[in-house]
């Protein structure tokens, strides 16, 4: 059995990767602009108040947007900020509930009071339009299938007047519909924990001050984990990624000096 | 190890062996996900939506929702070539009311603000960097004059920032395909084998 050529790339990456998740070589230690605002942000939100967080992604992300959601959550809960959390994206749903449930046990909050978990609402459009109206309306129920309208966190909190901040964790275009409809029709502060592949997409939306926050992929993950000193998965991680560019770029350099030097000869 | 943890450590290695070359074990992975996503999906449709949305009000008198439920069925009538015609007013509804809603909307967040974000006052490298990327940009995209002398040049200059955008999104997506094996392999070796603390 011959191996095709190209399969020595990907063993070459895989060896790449692998070796730093079994021998951390702690090489990435810059923490991004971009991160320090992000936290700062947080930071300026009063204990007590409440952060929307939309889970709006696919299950196949789950790499990315995990480490990401989960610092986050981890963040709030730490400055006793409550969480409203749901999906505009089915797939999120349950990966939403799992990272929420899991950080709030860590620091003993109570369901419904400190954070609650709407579910999925399909049609992101009329859900984010009608959550600047009435949250309830559009989410009658939450996961667990509980009147919303009993919760006592949602009986402080109608619409996005009492919400201090909406965090889309996103690896598509849903980050965008909440500066359209959230940020621009109900002025609600919007900003969204990207996968790395969308992030130069939204650039001019932070840039332009539509998107108060942005936080890069697994590596806006690390630097939030390194900022906050919780060192979690997302910092683990950022040894591969670092090794397996290396490799990357070796391949690069390496297959286009094997064509210059094919053309030369 | 959980039950779970083997079966997706199975699936994740069936997955993976399309890199070699396809095989009935990758396509057996790739008809489960379908699968189980479609079952997903329904479930949620039903409990989330379905269910608080129509049934629940109907029991409580509610009857307004019996309208939105019969352009869901008219909906339907794509299925068949005789009922197909019925499904286009739900289709023209939603584009209808889909577009009333977003022209406004992203006419202000897309346009109007990205246009006064560009109209800063020069007085940094940013701004003017910015201000030089938007005109020559535009102008690449402008085909109603041809690309030749001074005009070809400031295409030529919108060229580069469009190549620094390509190659950033570029750099991004490496980033974020590595990540997602990263999620993988430190599932296989730290979750199924138990080899990372």
């Amino acid at each position: 059995m011959r191996l095709p050529r190209r399969a020595f790339a990907f063993l070459a990456v895989f060896a790449a990767v692998t070796f730093p998740l079994l021998h951390p070589l702690n090489i990435s230690d810059r923490v991004s602009p971009e991160a320090v605002k992000f936290k700062a942000l947080i930071d300026s939100i009063p204990a007590g108040s409440v952060v929307m967080v939309s889970f709006d992604h696919e299950a196949s992300t789950v790499a990315e947007v995990r480490p990401l959601a989960t610092v986050l959550a981890r963040h709030l809960f730490s400055r006793d900020v409550k969480i409203i959390g749901l999906s505009l994206f089915a797939e999120g749903t349950a990966i939403g509930n799992q990272v929420l449930s899991l950080v709030a046990e860590e620091y003993g909050k109570k369901y419904g009071q400190d954070w609650v978990f709407l579910g999925f609402r399909p049609q992101f459009q009329a859900a984010i339009l009608g959550m600047g109206e009435s949250i309830t309306n559009v989410f009658p129920r939450d996961y667990y299938g509980k009147t919303t309208s009993e919760l006592p966190l949602l009986k402080e909190v109608f619409n996005y007047s009492q919400i201090a901040l909406v965090v889309s964790v996103a690896d598509g275009d849903l980050g965008y519909a909440w500066v359209d409809y959230a940020y621009t029709r109900y002025h609600a502060r919007v900003s969204a924990m990207l996968t790395a592949v969308m992030v130069a997409s939204y650039m001019p939306l932070y840039a332009s001050g539509q998107l108060s926050g942005l936080v890069n992929g697994l590596k806006g993950a690390a630097d939030y984990e390194r900022l906050l000193d919780k060192p979690g998965a997302a910092i683990r991680s950022m040894d591969a990624q670092s090794m397996a560019h290396a490799v990357i770029l070796l391949l690069i350099l390496g297959g286009n000096a094997a064509y210059w030097w094919g053309r030369k000869k | 190890m959980t039950a779970g943890n083997f079966a997706a450590a199975i699936l994740t290695l069936a997955i993976f062996s399309f890199l070699y070359r396809e095989n009935p074990f990758f396509r057996l992975a790739e008809h489960l996900l379908v699968g189980l996503s479609a079952g997903y999906f329904t479930v949620i449709a039903v409990q989330g939506t379905l269910v608080p949305k129509v049934l629940e009000p109907l029991q409580a008198g509610d009857w307004w929702v019996v309208v939105p439920f019969i352009l869901i069925i008219l909906i339907l009538g794509r299925l068949t070539e005789k009922t197909r015609p019925a499904s286009r007013i739900p289709l023209a509804l939603i584009i209808g009311a889909g577009a009333g809603v977003a022209v406004p909307a992203l006419l202000q967040a897309r346009i109007l603000v990205q246009l006064s974000a560009t109209m800063k006052p020069l007085n940094s490298a940013a701004n003017i960097f910015i201000l030089v990327g938007v005109i020559t940009t535009l102008v690449y995209f402008f085909f109603s004059r041809e690309h030749k002398g001074w005009w070809g040049k400031l295409a030529t200059i919108g060229t580069w920032y469009l190549m620094i955008f390509f190659g950033a999104t570029f750099g991004n997506t490496v980033m974020s395909r590595i990540s997602l094996l990263i999620g993988r392999l430190e599932f296989l070796f730290g979750d199924f084998l138990g080899l990372i603390k």
